[in-house]
Parts: structure tokens; sequence; C-alpha cells
């Protein structure tokens, strides 16, 4: 007992108020691989830790662990005490802290684990006060998370620092410099054979849920390939950025990722389409704005008003393409808006084409088709909808305001857009 | 009147904005309203749309590859229709261009492993400077796209509303 009380208040000591030097000072040692026994003072007072060069060959464990810790600087972890580990009863906060901290490295796929993380793992070990089991049990899970903190390098590297850590464990005595050693030499030093013996395959089996394991053993279910590794990577940056585009997006309710990124087609198009609305409608002074026609589904549902009177049909048929043929009668429309609404109408009439107010129009194409993009021309600005560009006065038809959309139904040879167009264009 | 859409100066929407309205007066000063033919209408929208565009990007300077791409399209467009000549000089930058990005990404441009090759292709049409990028930038980019175009859209939006009475 009175080792481990030790050695929980040299962790504690060690955890509260330094936490980093500790760490600094382990990494600047490098990777040494060192079966070193550990200098074990049997009246150890705790001693803060004073990192000397005497004892760096006491701190190949810890070296092996936090050669690693480049990668997560666990000072990053904002991790609220999570005490998953059962064994935490006369834990300190702080140790908890670390626990909690390990296995989130662990969780996190870090393969790099955390040396203090690591160092909280044979703490628990040791507060369960059981040295002989605890050796045999909580060796391979030492050896594991030693492996896993510091094998981020190489296979080789795990092993010696897994060998490191059974060295340190075994010692079974408390070192003044460096806390973890410290409660793990608090271990008798008859377990020392054992524990290089059982080695990896032991702590692989034995593990708990979150242990940190040798680089070229991965974690549970998991492929060892780099290969694998990066794409996992990968994935989950992928992942990321979906969950990003989900919010930026409206109706981002689509949980299977292909629907999802076609939604975001479809915004994007959407969006598009709206600049370029909103760019014809600046022609001539922003006075009128063309019911513009989409090239996509070539549907424009519009409303058919009141018909004019000198219905212009000059219709700029020059090219060839169904866009500029579209874009050609869109121009016309808003000329003959300028003019008068009556005739723009009349003309639309004579296309085959009708305004309607947006809320109608979704409604009819959700109903007919799939059509996943429908912007429509409205005359009615109390549409709130995100198809709105622009809400008019509503005034009326000549209301130089009124802003127009097209419906484009995405689903480019769909004519069942156009045909429920026309069951409203035509009345 | 006084738009209070942009309170942040620096922010996205306050540089697009400034940058757009200065487009539009240049374009306004340049040409009388007078828009009689179709093509003269629609060669006006696309300027105006050129002008959003460019200042959208020129907002976003090139810290973005989409934003990259579509000034570069946009400058090769306009040194097009200048100069014939000039266009020789950057059609040889622009292959170089195209030829580097091109050598940088094709290793990466089908390396799909999360299997989403269609609309992957289609996002990549959509966004402009986008078949250069693998899944994961793509992705990125497409997000900030998406940001600046809504911009683009509320701000051309309000200044509609602006003139239309």
């Amino acid at each position: 007992m009175q080792p481990c009380s030790r050695e929980m208040q040299a962790m504690n000591s060690l955890l509260n108020p330094t936490q980093q030097i500790p760490l600094q000072d382990l990494q600047i040692n490098g990777n040494r691989h060192h079966h070193q026994q550990i200098h074990v003072p049997s009246s150890s007072q705790f001693q803060y830790p004073t990192p000397t060069s005497t004892t760096h060959h006491d701190d190949s464990f810890l070296e092996q662990i936090l050669s690693s810790t480049t990668s997560f600087p666990w000072s990053d972890e904002t991790g609220p005490p999570n005490p998953e580990d059962n064994n935490n009863a006369g834990f300190n906060y702080d140790e908890m802290v670390l626990a909690s901290k390990l296995r989130q490295h662990q969780i996190n796929g870090g393969a790099a684990g955390n040396p203090f993380a690591a160092m909280k793992m044979m703490l628990m070990m040791q507060q369960q006060q059981q040295q002989q089991q605890m050796m045999l049990a909580g060796r391979p899970t030492v050896a594991s998370a030693a492996a896993g903190g510091g094998i981020t390098t190489n296979h080789q590297g795990g092993e010696g620092s897994m060998q490191a850590l059974y060295n340190v464990f075994g010692d079974g005595s408390l070192h003044g410099t460096m806390q973890a050693k410290s409660f793990v030499g608090a271990n008798s030093a008859t377990e020392m054979t054992q524990s290089q013996g059982s080695g990896p395959t032991a702590g692989e089996a034995v593990t708990a849920p979150e242990k940190p394991k040798q680089r070229v053993r991965a974690r549970r279910g998991q492929a060892t390939d780099p290969h694998s590794i990066a794409e996992r990577l990968r994935r989950v940056r992928i992942a990321e950025r979906m969950k990003a585009l989900q919010e930026l997006v409206p109706n981002a309710n689509k949980t299977d990722k292909a629907s999802m990124l076609d939604e975001i087609i479809d915004y994007v198009k959407f969006l598009q389409l709206q600049v370029k609305v909103l760019s014809m409608s600046r022609l001539g002074g922003a006075a009128a704005v063309a019911p513009l026609v989409s090239e996509g589904g070539g549907d424009c549902i519009q409303t058919s008003a009141n018909g004019g009177s000198h219905p212009r049909n000059s219709n700029g048929d020059q090219t060839p393409s169904a866009n500029d043929r579209l874009t050609m009668t869109e121009h016309q429309v808003a000329k003959l808006m300028e003019e008068d609404m009556g005739s723009a109408m009349q003309y639309l009439q004579e296309k085959g084409l009708c305004l309607m107010p947006i809320s109608l129009a979704t409604a009819i194409s959700s109903a007919t088709s799939r059509s996943r993009n429908p912007m429509i021309n409205h005359e009615n600005p109390t549409n709130g909808s995100h198809l709105l560009i622009q809400s008019s006065g509503g005034d009326g038809p000549s209301s130089p305001s009124m802003s127009v959309l097209t419906v484009q139904s995405a689903t480019m040879g769909n004519g069942g857009l156009e045909g429920g167009a026309a069951s409203v264009s035509k009345p | 009147m006084n738009n209070p859409h942009h309170l942040n100066p620096t922010s996205l929407k306050s540089r697009f904005t400034t940058r757009f309205l200065r487009a539009l007066t240049k374009i306004r000063a340049q040409k009388p309203i007078s828009s009689s033919s179709p093509t003269e209408i629609f060669r006006r929208y696309r300027r105006i749309k050129a002008a959003a565009d460019k200042s959208m990007a020129y907002s976003v300077r090139s810290r973005r590859i989409w934003s990259r791409a579509m000034l570069w399209k946009l400058r090769s467009r306009s040194y097009r229709r200048q100069d014939p000549c000039s266009g020789r000089r950057s059609g040889k930058t622009n292959q170089a261009i195209m030829k580097k990005s091109s050598n940088e990404n094709t290793t990466t441009r089908r390396e799909d492993g999360v299997g989403f090759v269609e609309e992957a292709d289609e996002l990549r049409q959509l966004v402009p400077g986008g078949e250069t990028m693998n899944l994961c930038n793509l992705l990125d980019e497409t997000a900030h796209y998406i940001k600046c175009l809504t911009t683009q859209v509320q701000v051309m939006k309000k200044i509609a509303d602006f003139y239309s009475f």
C-alpha cells in the first residue's frame, strides 16, 4: 500500500502542476530502448520530478511512450474526467482525467497514444493493489499502453518499450524523477521475468477496451495496413466535410450520403441559377425582371394572366441550342414586361407557359415529378420559401420588382413536370 | 436609403458588395440602358453575371481553388475577347497551368475509396476548378463555394430590391 500511496501522491503532484514538463523532458530523451533496471529507492519519499540526466535510462519506457507525444499534445484534451475505468474508486480526479484522456486518444484512433495516459493506465493498475494479478493482468495492459503510446515509429521500438515497461514494472519501486516510473516501479521485481515473457500477445489478449496498441497491432476489428489506415483517415475527413456541408444546405435531413450529395448538387445548381436570374434582373436598370426559362427541363410554369394587346413575336431564335432559345424567349418576355405586362403574358401564353405562385408550383412539381430543383416564376411575393428570389411589392402585373424564377426539373429528361405545367398553363 | 447588410467591414459580404457595386456602376456607365435587341440584353446580362462572379472571386482572393479557377477563367475569357493575339499568350499559360494541375491531380482523381463517383463528377462540373480536386478537397471547396454563392445571392437580392422602385 505504501508504495502505491506514494505513487499516487507522485502522480497527483505530477499531474497537477507540471504536467507538461516531464513530458517535454521525456521527449527530449528520445527513443531509447533500454532494458535498464530502475532505481528503486525503497525509502523513496516522493521527490518531485527533477529531471536529471542520471535517470534517463530509467525513463526508457516513458521515452518510448513519449516519443510519440508530438502528435498528441495531450494538453489539448479538454476531456472531463469520465471515469470509464471502474477501478478508479480511490483515484484522484487527475488520474481519472488521464485515464479518460487515454481512452479518448485510443478511441480517437490515436495509434500514438498518450504517454501520460499510459502512465495513467499503469497507475490504475497500481491502484488495484493487486500486484501479482496486476503484474499478470496489468502488465499486458501497460505493455500495450506503452506500446501503443510509443510505437508509432516501429515495431521494434514497441517491443523495446514494452520490455522497458516490464522492467520498470518489475522493479516495483518508486523513482523520484519520473512519477510514472515511480508507480510503475512499485511492482515487485519478481514479476519482471514473467512480464517480459508474456509480452505483446498477452497484452493483446487482456487489453481493456481502449488500449493503445502497437502500430502493427491495430485495434480490434481494424486492419493494420497503412493503406487502410490512410483510407480510414480519408473517410473520416470526408465524413467531417459532409457534415459541414449538411449544415449549409437546407433540407439536409438525408442520412444517406449519396442522397446528401445529390442534395448538395441541386443546391449548388439552384444557387448558380439564382445568381443568373438576379443578374438578369438588373438589365435595364433593374426595371423589370424577365421570366427566365432555364434550360433544364425547359419548363416555365407561369399562370396565364389576361391577354395583352399586341404580342410581340420577334422571338430571337437565332441561336440553335435550346439554352439560347430559351434565353431568347426570356429576353423577349423581359422586354415585353417592361412595356406591358399583359403583352408579356400573352406572349407566354402563346408559348404554352404561364405564371403561378411558388407555393402552387412547388406542390405541383413535388406531386408530379421528382423535380428536385424547382424554381418557379411567381408573381406572389408572399411566398417565403427559399425559392423566392426577390419579394415584390405585389403591386400587380406592372410591378417592376417582380422576380421570377423558372422551374427547372432536375431530371433533365423529365417530361412530367412539363405535363404538370401544361395542365396548369392551359386552364 | 441605407443598406445595413454589411456590418463587418472585412467580411466576405461587405467585400463582395463594394466590389460588385463598383463593377455595376462601371457597367452602367459604359452602355446606355437601351437594350433593344435580345442579343444586346444577353450580352449585358453576361457582363453583369461576369462582374458578379469576378467580384466574388476577387473577394475571396486566391485562397480557394475555386476562386483561382474562376479568376483564371474570367481572365482568359476577357483576354480572348479583347485581343486575339493575346489569346495565344494566355493560351500558353493556360495550357501550362492546366497541364501542371492535371499532372498533379490525375493520381488523386479517381481515388474514390468511398464510391461516389457520379455525384462527385457532377459536383466537379458545377464547382469551378473542380476537375482537379480529389473528393476531400472537393467537398471542402463546395462548402466554401456554397457559402459564397449564398452571400452573392443575398447581396444581389438586396441591391435589386433597392433599385426596384
